[in-house]
């Protein structure tokens, strides 16, 4: 059954995603293994998304300790931020657009450690084709 | 007779051929990702007739390309509506000065003749690609960079001086200390000033003989390490290693099961040595820390020299030959080679090998003059390079794929090497020149003011009413 997105139960599914995927596991066995490896996903309000909001996702070494989605675009416990139009989002998830050209060509902004980041590349894919495997239902617009 | 080819047949000595006399060979270039129909293809006899050809090109607006064995990629090698030049047709070799240790070619003659002909005097170019079917003006266009590299720096720093047609049709002698200007926009200058037509070759002496260890790392870093050891030792002739994958298996990717490898890394390390006067082995591998040290063979060095040839009949008797081959080399920093590379040889499978290999190249930042070839920063570099093999029908699905390949290069501060298949925006072209894109813009206003030469790959603008086959 289809979840809806930015909902409390969208955050635990994917949670459980995260939890339950072996690609996950092992591509960032090393992600926040010394560092902060929290990431906030920011989705931009534009024609489809009226406000802009946020999905924390609390990521350490190959494992979710839990999502939640969040009002505005920053919050003090993420490590790392990447943040786009709702609609590049979607397309993302939808898996129309790849989140690494994304991220590569600058449609998708990166906050935190460039380098970082591109050390983990597998992890981010991992991340995102957890959250595209739930079956979602976005909100109309 | 169409009176454009009446013209040009008069004004030259060569031979032109027309549409209906071109090969399938000559609409695409060994990328095979583009393919160009010229309106004429010629086949100069001397720097006069490419003097001629010039003139002709510009009077008529028609836009030229010169081709030697045409191994690069993107949109070079390949002509739309112009004019497309086989240099190959320009093959002399002539004097060769022993005292000097120099050679003077024609810019289409073929490495691998040139090697030939000097091996008999116990002399070599200082470098060469691991490909010697590829042509003199072509390399020298292109940087050329190979196995000897680290010592040498690119074949382009080892031109004594060189005659280069410029795109205003003046034959014009230039090296590094005369018209220098021209020298270095021609040097790695993807055609875009001139056409080179006759080069003067630094040599070196070789000895007779080549003894290579093969070993074989587990460890991208220690590999590393020992490669940047090899490189300041001073001992070594040649360096060369690759990537190489051993099969594990399938594992989810974006939640789709694919075939991956955990990679290997064989380092070749090669002396020259005279007969019966073999190398000492334990002196040589001191401190070097291989996971295994897989087998050591000598051979004669003109051997050593062909070693590719194998590889390439066998990509030609598979057919992989004539796949896509949208090669993407970058030379690195030192300081974020390892994690590049670990990063992309994590998404790439060893299917790659078929018909294609992942190759790596310590190299040094330091041993390059040429202001066209363009590398990062620093003492120690790496050279990588994914070249794959692909079939037609699957170029659709992967292009995107390759095309982050050489964004994430890019992003760890590599420059990417020009041969392969490049995708720049006009944007990242300036950003790959840095500074010296707004000399290069400077170098084709003066040189060739009507951008006639080898349109449709660097971005340069041109004034409307130009020359035709432009993208």
């Amino acid at each position: 059954m289809a979840v809806t997105f930015g909902t409390p139960a969208w955050a635990d599914a994917l949670t459980a995603e995260i939890n339950a995927s072996s690609e996950y596991r092992n591509a960032a066995a090393k992600w926040g293994d010394g560092f902060n490896g929290n990431v906030i996903l920011v989705f931009d309000a534009d024609d489809q998304m009226a406000q802009t909001r946020s999905l924390l996702i609390r990521l350490s070494k190959g494992t979710c300790g839990g999502a939640s989605f969040l009002e505005g675009g920053t919050h003090p416990e993420a490590g790392f931020g990447l943040r786009a139009p709702f609609t590049t989002w979607k397309d993302v998830l939808e898996r129309k657009t790849m989140a690494a050209t994304a991220i590569l060509t600058g449609r998708m902004k990166v906050d935190g450690d460039k380098m970082t980041l591109l050390k983990h590349t597998a992890a981010h894919r991992a991340l995102v084709a957890c959250a595209s495997a739930i079956d979602t239902e976005f909100p109309a617009a | 007779m169409d009176k454009l080819l009446a013209s040009l047949t008069d004004a030259l000595q060569g031979t032109v051929r027309t549409p209906d006399q071109f090969t399938a060979s000559q609409l695409q270039n060994y990328g095979r990702i583009f393919q160009w129909t010229p309106r004429f293809v010629v086949y100069p006899d001397s720097a006069r007739d490419v003097t001629a050809l010039i003139e002709f090109c510009r009077k008529n607006k028609l836009s030229l390309t010169n081709r030697g064995s045409a191994h690069s990629q993107s949109q070079l090698a390949i002509n739309r509506g112009g004019v497309l030049v086989e240099m190959k047709a320009m093959n002399k070799i002539g004097a060769i000065d022993e005292e000097a240790l120099t050679v003077d070619v024609e810019a289409g003659v073929v490495w691998r003749d040139l090697v030939h002909h000097l091996a008999r005097r116990g002399l070599v170019p200082r470098v060469l690609t691991n490909n010697l079917g590829v042509t003199i003006g072509g390399t020298l266009s292109m940087a050329g960079i190979g196995v000897a590299s680290f010592k040498y720096g690119s074949q382009g720093d080892n031109v004594v001086d060189m005659d280069v047609v410029t795109g205003e049709g003046k034959l014009v002698t230039c090296s590094p200390e005369k018209n220098a200007d021209l020298f270095w926009g021609a040097i790695a200058g993807l055609g875009s000033f001139g056409v080179i037509t006759r080069a003067k070759l630094q040599l070196r002496r070789m000895k007779p003989m080549t003894r290579t260890y093969y070993l074989l790392y587990d460890d991208l870093r220690v590999f590393l390490d020992d490669a940047r050891m090899s490189m300041d030792s001073g001992t070594w002739d040649h360096l060369e290693s690759w990537g190489a994958p051993c099969a594990q298996g399938t594992r989810p990717v974006s939640g789709r099961r694919q075939v991956f490898a955990k990679w290997f890394y064989p380092f070749h390390l090669t002396v020259e040595y005279d007969e019966g006067r073999p190398p000492d082995d334990a002196a040589l591998l001191a401190g070097l820390r291989p996971y295994d040290n897989v087998y050591t063979d000598d051979c004669p060095t003109i051997d050593f020299l062909e070693r590719m040839v194998p590889v390439f009949e066998l990509w030609k008797k598979a057919g992989t030959w004539e796949f896509m081959h949208p090669w993407i080399e970058c030379i690195l920093p030192w300081e974020t080679a390892a994690d590049c590379m670990e990063q992309v040889l994590a998404d790439t499978p060893p299917g790659i090998q078929v018909g294609g290999h992942v190759l790596i190249w310590p190299a040094k930042g330091t041993t390059s003059r040429s202001k066209n070839f363009m590398v990062p920063e620093g003492e120690n570099l790496v050279g990588f390079g994914l070249l794959p093999a692909v079939p037609q029908k699957f170029w659709g699905e992967m292009s995107e794929r390759f095309e982050n390949v050489s964004r994430m290069m890019i992003m760890f501060g590599a420059k990417r090497y020009l041969s392969g298949w490049v995708n720049f925006t006009p944007d990242e072209w300036k950003e790959h020149f840095g500074p010296r894109w707004d000399e290069m813009v400077a170098l084709k206003r003066r040189y060739d003011p009507d951008h006639i030469l080898n349109p449709g790959f660097l971005p340069f603008e041109a004034r409307s009413g130009a020359a035709a086959g432009r993208r």
